[in-house]
């Protein structure tokens, strides 16, 4: 194409720097908060209003922010789970399925310690951990199910993790609805109520998992910048057949990155539902938390499996849905703003995935003889 | 811009093929000039013309720019500059289509087919005939006769993945006729083909000629070829027209020397043999291809250290599978492989680098190396594993970069650093990269898969004399190629293969070329 | 029981409908695992226009309409600006999840309109889905336009060289594919299940992404698996038909996606794949890129 005299053309990237990659993802989601916009301008509401109105409960409302804080949480794990496996070329969208096994195992601790009706013999961190070790081993065997029909049969994981969603909202269904055994005394669908010794201890106001992302990150950056089994997921990820050819055991990165992911999911089940203050309970509306650890797979994408890009975004995002829930409450916006905007983000950024791949030159058009 | 008339292609194929006289001009091309992004010439006003009745070679090495120019005169990439006339009327080629629709027809060098189709939907895609329902039992007619009509067969029922590289040459061709092609461009139409093979080509394409077509076979190497064939030769280096010259005028050694630009001196300095322990013994050996057919049958060999067995063949006939299974990336179907004393059938191909096996592979860029990785964590495909470059699950990049830095400097590769993408490297400096990294481990055992296909002169000679040097250093060394001057200049043994077998395994000294080539084609089975 | 065989042929038309197109769509080379997405927006949208005009015939074509646009959508970000395609499809299943969520909730609740019409009890929507599976298959195996769309789908290069236009003929099929899942989505919300709630899908788009693997890409295949499925769904709903009291209803929802997985695991198995012949398009979810 010729503009002026200039030719414009379009290059693919050899490569990308990171600095560039950063600028593109902002602009991703600054571009995704512009389109959004309209919704709001269809409910006859001024955009910068409401994300004034969004970004000051989200985080500088003492309740709001912990609110955010809460989601955040939830979100960098969930966001952990997608990482690992995309790492490795593999796509996890089975995090619902694996909070949700995640937070029955931690509640099953508790079961079978008798915390469902009295209190619990043992003292509060043997439960804890417990329960910590429970949500992480649930999870990581049903990713690992994935895991293992990919590597072992070639299995389309991307279905498979979405059947495992439903099989496993049922299964919650069938643990706390309809006289299950979780079910709470009172019959309201819901499950049980922890005793006060499986509760998750607060600091300074926030709950300790909080201090479980921080550690997950430092753990991930090295994994994936200096370990040997990190560079093995990585070069998985880049190119199977060379992977192969190296020596990396296909079966084996499979199977492994999605339990990783899997118990990093069941983490974050357990996080909601063992650890934030005022839940301590697997609510009826629990497919909410599923719906919501998608954003975990947006963040993922928009961060390209950065572990530390992961943490800002997952933040941003956590205030956006606690903000909008706010806002949607507070201007009497339909239902599902959150949701809405989940879906406005996601498809800016694959529009925006176009940047990562192709850049754009002007010349001055060679002048012929 | 020039005010010649410029017509739609499609409006006038139909009458421009009409009363050609021999010998009178039917293809101009004038100044044709092609850039690519970076800068880099690859065409720098090439003239050439095509008459009527003649077969005209263009001869040039790897990157002289012959595939640009067939490229842009097919209608796949755009020239920068320059105009092709075709039978005097200038043309303009946006896509293969309009070139098709003009009468040109290419055969590629990697076929151009679809594997899992038939023959006759290979030779109907893109054919007029295949608008709307097809009519098969039309259609196959039509195509059995324009392939008889050249002394051709083909079964349109066969599906392609079925067939030899001949066959699939014939498929193209007869696509290409099917279509009306009038000037019909060969890319290195004989790389694959065995002798005899090569032989019906070249009558078949004598036969078409006769018919006033224009064929223009490109040729790198094959200078005998070149003149027994063609009537005039076209001659690039670096993007532009060396010489043009008659055939009948020139001589293997005029061409050689015009195509590199100096006096061809090919020397490799080859110490004598000194062979060793055995290192790797391979017994009734089998195995199968992609597809889940048997393609290596019962082959057995023994190289000892400071050997180098060339496995000769054309592609298709066993070498891959030989080699994948050797390294473990295929399963053995029957027999055994013992690595110094050890059988090693079972065992997983990370024990057989950490044993000290080293394989380059045929597919340097989907297999050999990982495009989006830097030079280092390249380099670390064959080290992340190694003791000393992993500390207890810790790789030591800042090791692993010293390497990189130390491959660089000893391999000459041309880079602008290890840190940058390997994407970025040309092919040659790609594999020495490989072959740096492989060698770098002194395996005791190198599987070179076709190590120089593809590659320029310079670095085909830096290629082959690292193998030289492994050797040397008591390295056992499995060298597959199709080349055969390559196979006999590097070899100490030479195991011919013909569809999965190996024919007879013979002493360098002893070997002649001749022999060899008939015994890859299948004329001469011998145990 | 007549009513029960009804009811699984019926959801297996949904599922032909949306199958067949992802079918000619991978056939081409382009995955779309946003099947999901375009068939919540089929439903979604085909359902509001419907309950907002009372017109069945707006709500159809607002489907196959969204369909399109969405089809559109993933082929230019798949094809034109070379996004990967499973990041595009997911994607458009995000946006679909996303987006019906908040535009539906208003619209919560069933469709109030008079049934549709059925032909000797079942919906004519079914002999429609045999149709098309008919057309379908006599299109790619008999006709040029098949052998255009399965060359894209094989050997892209190769029809570029051929003289097609690999990009236009991809196009098409996306168009095509999006269409289908769009309509098919209509037909769920209008039809089979007239009542809006988030997410009411249940995953059907997803199931009938794994029926087209299932299917080895050819038509009769899908349209076989997808009778099969509607059977296995009405038997996850109405299990005291035939095992009375056997299990918790929870148990029985997930039958059907466990028996998605276990199909699947068959298919991917080495002894299917060499009984039936592995179809798989060879450039299947890769972007085609001219030299």
């Amino acid at each position: 194409m010729t503009v002026a005299g200039y030719q414009i053309r379009l290059q693919r990237r050899a490569s990308l720097p990171g600095w560039k990659a950063a600028m593109f993802s902002i602009l991703a989601i600054l571009f995704g908060l512009l389109l959004f916009s309209f919704i709001f301008l269809q409910a006859d509401q001024s955009p910068k209003e409401i994300y004034k109105q969004i970004f000051r409960y989200a985080f500088f409302n003492s309740y709001g922010l912990r609110l955010t804080i809460n989601r955040f949480i939830f979100l960098a794990m969930a966001s952990y789970a997608f990482i690992i496996p995309f790492r490795a070329g593999l796509w996890n969208i089975g995090m619902p399925g694996q909070l949700y096994m995640g937070a029955l195992a931690a509640f099953g601790v508790v079961y079978l310690l008798g915390g469902k009706t009295g209190d619990l013999a043992v003292a509060q961190p043997v439960v804890l951990v417990l329960m910590v070790i429970a949500s992480m081993v649930a999870g990581a065997l049903i990713g690992g199910i994935a895991g293992l029909l990919k590597g072992k049969w070639n299995v389309n994981e991307i279905v498979v993790t979405m059947m495992l969603n439903f099989i496993a909202f049922y299964f919650v269904s069938f643990m706390i609805k309809d006289g299950g055994p979780f079910m709470n005394v009172g019959g309201r669908g819901e499950s049980f109520e922890l005793p006060e010794a499986a509760r998750a201890p607060l600091i300074a106001g926030f709950p300790y998992t909080l201090v479980m992302v921080f550690v997950l990150m430092i753990v991930l950056y090295v994994l994936f910048s200096r370990m040997s089994l990190g560079y093995q997921i990585r070069a998985f990820g880049k190119s199977p057949s060379a992977a192969r050819y190296a020596g990396i055991n296909p079966f084996k990165i499979s199977v492994l990155v999605f339990m990783l992911g899997g118990a990093l999911a069941g983490l974050a089940g357990y996080h909601y539902f063992g650890a934030v203050p005022g839940v301590y309970k697997i609510a009826r509306t629990y497919g909410y938390f599923g719906d919501l650890s998608f954003y975990g797979m947006i963040c993922g994408l928009i961060s390209l499996g950065n572990p530390i890009a992961t943490l800002f975004i997952a933040l941003l995002f956590g205030g956006l849905s606690i903000g909008g829930r706010y806002a949607q409450g507070k201007l009497h916006l339909g239902f599902g703003v959150d949701y809405a905007l989940m879906g406005v983000l996601m498809i800016s950024l694959v529009a925006f995935q176009f940047f990562y791949n192709y850049q754009i030159t002007f010349s001055k058009k060679p002048t012929g003889k | 811009m020039s005010k010649t008339k410029e017509q739609e292609p499609i409006e006038l194929h139909g009458d421009i093929w009409k009363h050609i006289q021999p010998g009178e001009v039917i293809l101009d091309a004038r100044g044709i000039t092609k850039r690519y992004p970076g800068g880099v010439l690859a065409n720098d006003h090439i003239d050439f013309k095509i008459r009527a009745g003649e077969i005209h070679a263009i001869l040039g090495e790897n990157g002289a720019g012959k595939t640009t120019l067939m490229s842009i005169l097919f209608g796949l990439l755009q020239p920068d500059e320059g105009e092709i006339y075709v039978r005097g009327l200038k043309v303009r080629f946006r896509s293969p289509e309009d070139a098709i629709k003009m009468g040109i027809g290419m055969v590629h060098q990697h076929r151009k087919l679809v594997p899992a189709h038939t023959v006759l939907e290979n030779i109907l895609l893109g054919h007029p005939r295949s608008r709307g329902v097809i009519n098969v039992k039309e259609a196959e007619e039509e195509v059995v006769a324009i392939a008889e009509r050249y002394g051709f067969k083909v079964d349109p029922r066969a599906r392609v993945w079925q067939l030899t590289e001949g066959e699939k040459q014939v498929v193209e061709i007869v696509k290409a006729l099917y279509r009306g092609a009038k000037i019909l461009i060969l890319d290195e139409p004989t790389s694959a083909l065995t002798p005899v093979e090569t032989e019906r080509l070249l009558e078949s394409i004598e036969t078409m000629t006769n018919e006033a077509l224009g064929v223009v076979p490109f040729i790198t190497h094959k200078l005998p070829m070149v003149l027994t064939i063609s009537d005039h030769v076209t001659i690039l280096r670096r993007g532009k027209v060396v010489d043009h010259i008659e055939t009948a005028k020139a001589t293997e050694q005029i061409l050689a020397q015009k195509m590199v630009g100096r006096p061809v001196i090919f020397d490799l300095q080859k110490p004598p043999s000194q062979p060793g322990e055995p290192v790797i013994q391979v017994e009734n050996l089998s195995a199968k291809n992609n597809k889940g057919v048997i393609a290596l049958k019962n082959v057995s060999f023994t190289v000892r250290e400071g050997e180098i067995l060339g496995i000769a063949g054309v592609a298709g006939n066993g070498q891959h599978e030989l080699a994948e299974t050797i390294f473990g990336m295929r399963p053995a179907e029957t027999g055994k492989i013992i690595f110094n004393g050890q059988d090693i059938t079972q065992l997983s191909i990370l024990d057989r680098w950490k044993l000290g096996m080293g394989y380059t592979p045929a597919e340097r860029t989907e297999v050999g190396s990982i495009g989006d990785f830097s030079l280092v964590e390249n380099v670390a495909m064959n080290y992340y594993f190694d003791k000393r470059y992993n500390h207890s699950g810790f790789l030591d990049y800042g090791r692993l970069r010293g390497l990189t830095e130390q491959i660089i400097e000893e391999y000459d590769v041309a880079t602008p650093g290890p840190d940058v993408k390997i994407q970025t490297l040309s092919g040659g400096n790609l594999q020495k990269i490989i072959m740096g990294r492989v060698l770098s481990r002194q395996p005791k055992l190198v599987i070179a898969n076709l190590p120089a296909q593809g590659l320029d002169v310079g670095a085909t000679e830096f290629v082959q004399r690292k193998l030289l040097e492994a050797r040397s250093n008591r390295a056992a060394v499995i060298l597959i190629s199709e080349d055969l001057d390559e196979i006999l200049s590097l070899s100490d043994w030479i195991a011919p293969m013909y569809e999965g077998h190996i024919v007879d395994i013979i002493p360098a000294a002893e070997a002649k070329k001749d022999i060899i080539g008939a015994m890859i084609a299948g004329l001469h089975q011998e145990n | 029981m007549l009513a029960f065989l009804i009811r699984s042929l019926e959801a297996a038309m949904i599922f032909t409908f949306a199958g067949l197109g992802e079918l000619v769509d991978q056939r081409s080379g382009i995955l779309n695992v946003g099947l999901e997405g375009i068939m919540l927006f089929g439903a979604t949208l085909g359902f509001i226009a419907a309950k907002t005009t009372g017109n069945y015939l707006i709500g159809f074509l607002v489907g196959i309409g969204i369909g399109a646009l969405l089809g559109l959508m993933h082929g230019f970000f798949s094809i034109t600006l070379g996004v990967d395609q499973v990041v595009s499809g997911m994607g458009i299943w995000i946006f679909g999840f996303g987006m019906t969520t908040y535009i539906g909730n208003p619209y919560t609740g069933p469709l109030g309109l008079e049934r549709l019409p059925t032909v000797f009890g079942i919906s004519p929507f079914f002999f429609l889905a045999i149709i098309m599976v008919v057309i379908v298959w006599f299109v790619l195996t008999k006709t040029g336009w098949g052998l255009n769309i399965r060359s894209v789908g094989e050997q892209p290069s190769v029809a570029e060289v051929s003289g097609l236009k690999v990009a236009r003929i991809r196009y098409l099929c996306v168009i095509f594919g999006g269409m289908m899942a769009g309509f098919a989505g209509a037909v769920y919300g209008l039809y089979y299940n007239p009542v809006w709630n988030y997410n009411f899908l249940m995953g059907w788009g997803f199931i009938s992404l794994a029926l087209v693997f299932f299917s080895m890409w050819n038509p009769y295949l899908l349209f076989g698996g997808a009778v099969l499925f509607g059977l296995l769904w009405q038997l996850s709903l109405n299990p005291q038909m035939f095992f009375p009291g056997l299990a918790s209803r929870y148990v029985w929802r997930m039958v059907p996606f466990v028996m998605t997985i276990l199909v699947l695991i068959l298919i991917s198995s080495k002894w299917f794949r060499s009984r039936w012949g592995a179809a798989t398009p060879e450039a299947l979810g890769k972007p085609y890129h001219k030299k």
